[in-house]
């Protein structure tokens, strides 16, 4: 439960920053947890995967990131926003 | 087509920890101090409150904003010992209170009257732990028919505690839990720990409990005259 109210914390932070209409765009999701955090790490990702997994995301998928402490953090988004290569 | 990165690199709890800095500026503006009960399902939060509210009620305004997964029991329970508000807050589901839920809550309650706020949260020794609610301090109840060793099998929660309330003592010839190893427990995950004793169905079980609880008041009355 803890692990996916944490999971939707993610979704709604990347909402805020994309846009409802930007989420279909997102390929993966970085996402910092430390070995202090409190957080099931397995858990916490199939959580995220289910959440990814339904619209309006359209199959991102989680990228965990081990790290040190107590840190836990969205680290990063990966989008495909259809523009060209540069 | 490129896949872009973006950059983000911020905290998960960001958000509820900026509400829960405008829940702890809105109850510093009114002098009011809050205590975040948390524990176990069954430790006794509510009969300790059931108990306080009614010996304390005449002498001290007191507010509460209960947390439960479904129902608003406890708040009824509550409610039959004040005439004051007890605003029920039911998750739906979630094993915690957030800092959303509580600012949201304290709308419906008169701060500038109320001398102490309790905060009773989900039982539920493990995700409380994480979730700031603004609060001046959480106190842990531990009840004597739990096993000893809760501190060390849930260290977060009485990392972050400030005291330790002890329920249930007049239980204590029946059941094989030894205080002393509690505490002993206790100290290992938080050598700040305060400890408290009480006994919410024996008629002196609380003195020392309520002597606790009027230090707390007057340290927020203080805030109230500043």
């Amino acid at each position: 439960m803890h692990e996916l109210g944490l999971a939707l914390e993610v979704c709604r932070m990347t909402e805020e920053r994309l846009g409802a209409d930007g989420m279909a765009q997102v390929r993966a999701v970085g996402v910092e947890i430390g070995d202090d955090a409190g957080i099931e790490v397995g858990n916490f990702q199939f959580c995220l995967e289910t959440l990814l997994a339904e619209p309006p995301f359209r199959g991102a998928h989680p990228v965990i990131l081990r790290r040190p402490g107590d840190v836990l953090r969205l680290a990063y988004l990966e989008v495909d926003d259809g523009r060209p290569d540069d | 087509m490129a896949v872009r990165t973006i950059d983000v690199r911020e905290r998960i709890m960001a958000r509820n920890d900026e509400l829960a800095q405008q829940v702890r500026e809105r109850l510093r503006e009114a002098g009011v101090p809050a205590l975040n009960l948390v524990s176990s399902p069954g430790a006794g939060k509510t009969l300790l409150l059931e108990r306080t509210l009614a010996d304390l009620g005449d002498e001290l305004v007191i507010s509460v904003v209960t947390g439960d997964v479904q129902t608003q029991n406890d708040a009824d329970r509550l409610a039959r010992h004040t005439d004051r508000l007890v605003q029920a807050v039911i998750t739906n589901g979630a094993c915690h209170l957030d800092a959303k839920q509580v600012l949201t809550a304290l709308d419906a309650i008169d701060l500038a009257a109320t001398d102490l706020l309790f905060i009773e949260n989900v039982g539920n020794l493990v995700c409380p732990a994480s979730w700031d609610l603004g609060e001046n301090a959480k106190i842990v109840l531990f009840s004597v028919t739990e096993g000893e060793d809760k501190p060390v099998k849930y260290p977060k929660m009485f990392q972050q505690a400030r005291t330790v309330v002890f329920t249930k003592l007049d239980l204590l010839p029946h059941v094989p839990f030894k205080l002393e190893r509690a505490i002993e427990f206790c100290r290992q995950v938080n050598p700040e720990l305060q400890f408290l004793s009480t006994a919410a169905l024996t008629p002196d079980g609380l003195d020392e409990w309520y002597g606790f609880l009027w230090a707390e008041a007057r340290s927020g009355a203080r805030g109230k005259r500043g």
